[in-house]
């Protein structure tokens, strides 16, 4: 095997941990966008906009809408921007710590549509929105952590083994 | 560390819930001393002065009739009646004759409560200060004085506590009403009627006029929104 050939499995790896940056990106913008939207409508007291049903408005002014005083958009809205800084730090402790908010924001997403569908008993399609936006978010950041061996591995090990290899059956060759 | 990460995120958002549904104190709202009297006063002058019978504020003669369809347990009906356009419409519309309000009790938040089973005796408990015509002193005190949604703070305690708050109330008929099977048949035919209709949230506001009825499509309207409605019907 070529020292060029041993490189082509990191090389498909980066392109693969691109794309899932890439995408985990998007998401996060659109995310940003979404409690951007709620936090703005909270504090401005402007109507909401959302179906007929109304059903924006009982959820935003039900008590689960504020978690200690803090709406819980806020909180979205830092996870959503604390996931997109994740990408900026090249090593494992981005990629964990990225998994680790989109974790926290997908389970607790879970737990406010279940107060939805059986306390409040109205729907938020915005909520519902950042729900499927980090249930998302929680599966590409966990790919990311679960790639991460031969992204982080390779280029350093495999081909200075390889290098060795080759320079050792030159030698011999000699 | 991804175990340690997941682990992690799991206590935090165990610590979350906690925090969002009051973890498991009994988070009562039920003022005393000078935040009572002070509620009781606000209550007395938004509702001085208007007719009520059972569970109806206003002129019984009043051309538009707004069917509130509501549960004491309810945070949007506290934010509709405390912060909406619930007190000016009584100020204005109520107060002059031109609109009546009638409540009717559908079970939403405390059905999906730990203890569901306490909506008729709070619903009741209105209703039968109602018979003293004090029905809405009783309902705008409960949701001032409403506590933590889900942590079961209706105990038999907190609805003599606002009974006890109402000047006027006789305390003793009041306890004494509140066993009568009429009250408990009223709260029953009003969630009946409410499925009937395709209620299917609260608060639920039916305007009803000489040209028809309409609901209003916001759950916690403004005093305008309310307005806009009521011009539809007559």
């Amino acid at each position: 095997m070529s020292i060029a050939a041993a490189n082509g499995a990191p090389a498909r790896a980066g392109t693969v941990d691109r794309r899932l940056r890439i995408a985990i990106g998007v998401l996060c913008l659109i995310g940003i966008g979404v409690a951007g939207y709620l936090v703005y409508v909270h504090y401005a007291k402007i109507k909401i906009i959302c179906g007929a049903n109304g059903g924006c408005e009982t959820v935003q002014s039900s008590v689960y809408s504020k978690l200690d005083g803090v709406p819980v958009a806020v909180l979205g809205l830092a996870g959503y921007i604390g996931i997109l800084f994740s990408l900026a730090i090249r090593n494992e402790l981005g990629r964990v710590a990225g998994f680790g908010i989109a974790l926290v924001g997908f389970l607790f997403s879970m737990y406010l549509t279940y107060r939805e569908a059986f306390t409040i008993h109205a729907y938020c399609y915005w909520c519902l929105s950042s729900a499927t936006l980090m249930t998302l978010l929680v599966v590409l950041t966990g790919i990311r952590v679960l790639r991460a061996e031969p992204i982080e591995r390779t280029p350093k090990t495999v081909p200075r083994a390889e290098r060795r290899r080759v320079e050792r059956r030159q030698a011999a060759r000699r | 560390m991804v175990g340690g990460t997941v682990l992690g995120a799991i206590i935090v958002v165990v610590v979350l819930v906690l925090v969002s549904s009051g973890g498991t104190k009994k988070e009562t709202g039920l003022q005393t001393g000078t935040t009572a009297n002070s509620t009781i006063a606000g209550i007395n002058q938004l509702l001085g002065g208007i007719p009520q019978s059972g569970n109806v504020l206003g002129n019984p003669k009043a051309p538009v009739t707004m069917t509130y369809y509501g549960d004491y347990e309810c945070p949007v009906c506290q934010a509709f009646t405390l912060q909406g356009g619930f007190s000016q419409l009584v100020s204005n519309d109520v107060r002059s004759g031109k609109v009546k309000v009638e409540y009717r009790s559908f079970c939403t938040a405390t059905c999906g409560s730990p203890d569901p089973g306490v909506f008729n005796t709070q619903q009741v408990a209105g209703l039968a200060a109602g018979k003293q015509n004090l029905f809405w002193q009783y309902t705008e005190l409960f949701y001032h004085e409403q506590g933590q949604e889900d942590s079961g703070y209706v105990t038999p305690a907190y609805l003599n506590g606002l009974a006890r708050q109402i000047p006027n109330l006789d305390y003793a008929t009041w306890q004494t009403d509140r066993n009568d099977p009429n009250l408990t048949a009223q709260v029953s035919n009003d969630q009946a009627s409410a499925r009937q209709i395709g209620v299917s949230g609260t608060p639920t506001l039916i305007f009803s006029g000489p040209k028809g009825q309409a609901a209003a499509s916001q759950a916690v309207p403004t005093y305008a929104q309310l307005e806009q409605v009521i011009k539809q019907v007559t």
